[in-house]
């Protein structure tokens, strides 16, 4: 019977790597945050969007929304699943969700604004996505608080 | 440093303490998987299990508990291993249970417990690992097994009388 484990923990470290990498983890939030806004202010256009418009239109707003859609799909599968995403990352991927949700309905509000047509739909959106991450990034910070608190606490105690 | 400040630093991205808990686990993790499987197998459900780990690590919400959802990971990837095995020892177990009280002081040698576990079905010999082996107490076994404490008594008891009869058979008790 063997009684060591083959793997020393510096190869299982080395095999938990790609997990680990932050490249993975800013591809898995970059995914998940522009495939939902992208796909939710694509949406908001194409029904805000006046009169009858031409089929091939429909067709590329369609297409747009589905890409979109789909990469969100990809970006919640990779953190769900396969990345995980520490106190801090969270923290890090709520102030993106934030920014890019300002950033977007800025954008476009201001696109629907120059073209004439009505800017309440992208208000909607935007206003559900920047106090959706607003309450992410509350989360994010109590938590982290709330982990560096009980620290300090285990690490007071250890020191006494 | 205690566990529970390990587990907070690993969990707050500090990738140095998330080494140092696999460091200090590997061994303990290991020899639970090497008990309950061959030796082919327990390196590469070591290695499915500190993937779950690091994983799930994230959303534990109480880091002082890290050791028995530590062990219920590593259980839930041997119990998909043997499968088949663990649904016939059920049926067995519950044929057979006994409800005899028993009090865990009983000590069972470890070196002779360790060869003659591979002989024993899978839950007596899954709850002897947890609780000689691996030291843990009746609580946490019951956590990880998501039995009854009163059910691990019992198990253990039987688990502890199936060991003897097998060590006697073998001649290696008076």
């Amino acid at each position: 019977m063997t009684d060591e484990p083959r793997l020393s923990a510096q190869n299982m470290i080395e095999h938990l790597t790609p997990v680990l990498s932050p490249r993975t983890r800013i591809r898995a939030v970059t995914a998940l945050v522009a495939g939902t806004t992208g796909g939710a202010f694509t949406g908001a256009l194409w029904w805000s969007e006046p009169g009858p418009l031409p089929g091939h239109t429909h067709l590329a707003f369609a297409m747009f929304t589905t890409f979109c859609l789909a990469w969100a799909g990809y970006g919640g599968w990779l953190l769900t699943r396969r990345v995980p995403l520490f106190a801090t990352d969270r923290l890090i991927a709520a102030w993106l969700a934030l920014t890019a949700s300002i950033t977007t309905t800025a954008v476009l509000t201001t696109v629907a604004a120059q073209r004439d047509t009505a800017t309440w739909p992208v208000l909607t959106v935007g206003g559900v996505f920047i106090t959706t991450s607003l309450l992410l990034t509350v989360r994010a910070h109590l938590r982290r608080a709330a982990l560096v608190r009980r620290l300090l606490e285990l690490t007071h105690r250890e020191n006494q | 440093m205690t566990d529970e400040a390990l587990v907070i630093r690993a969990q707050l991205g500090e990738r140095e303490a998330l080494a140092e808990l696999l460091a200090r686990w590997r061994v303990p993790v290991w020899t639970y998987v090497r008990r309950m499987l061959d030796a082919d197998r327990a390196d590469d459900v070591s290695q499915e299990i500190w993937l779950a780990v690091v994983r799930g690590l994230p959303r534990l919400r109480k880091p002082g508990r890290f050791t028995p959802w530590l062990f219920t990971i590593a259980r839930r990837s041997i119990t998909e291993r043997l499968r088949a095995e663990y649904a016939q020892a059920e049926k067995v177990f519950l044929v057979g249970d006994s409800t005899v009280e028993d009090p865990a002081e009983a000590m069972v040698d470890r070196a002779a417990l360790v060869s003659a576990l591979s002989a024993l079905p899978v839950l007596e010999r899954e709850i002897l690992v947890l609780f000689y082996l691996e030291d843990l107490p009746v609580e946490e076994c019951a956590h990880i097994c998501q039995i009854p404490a009163g059910t691990v008594k019992s198990r253990l008891n039987r688990a502890r009388r199936l060991l003897r009869e097998h060590l006697e058979e073998k001649g290696d008790l008076p």
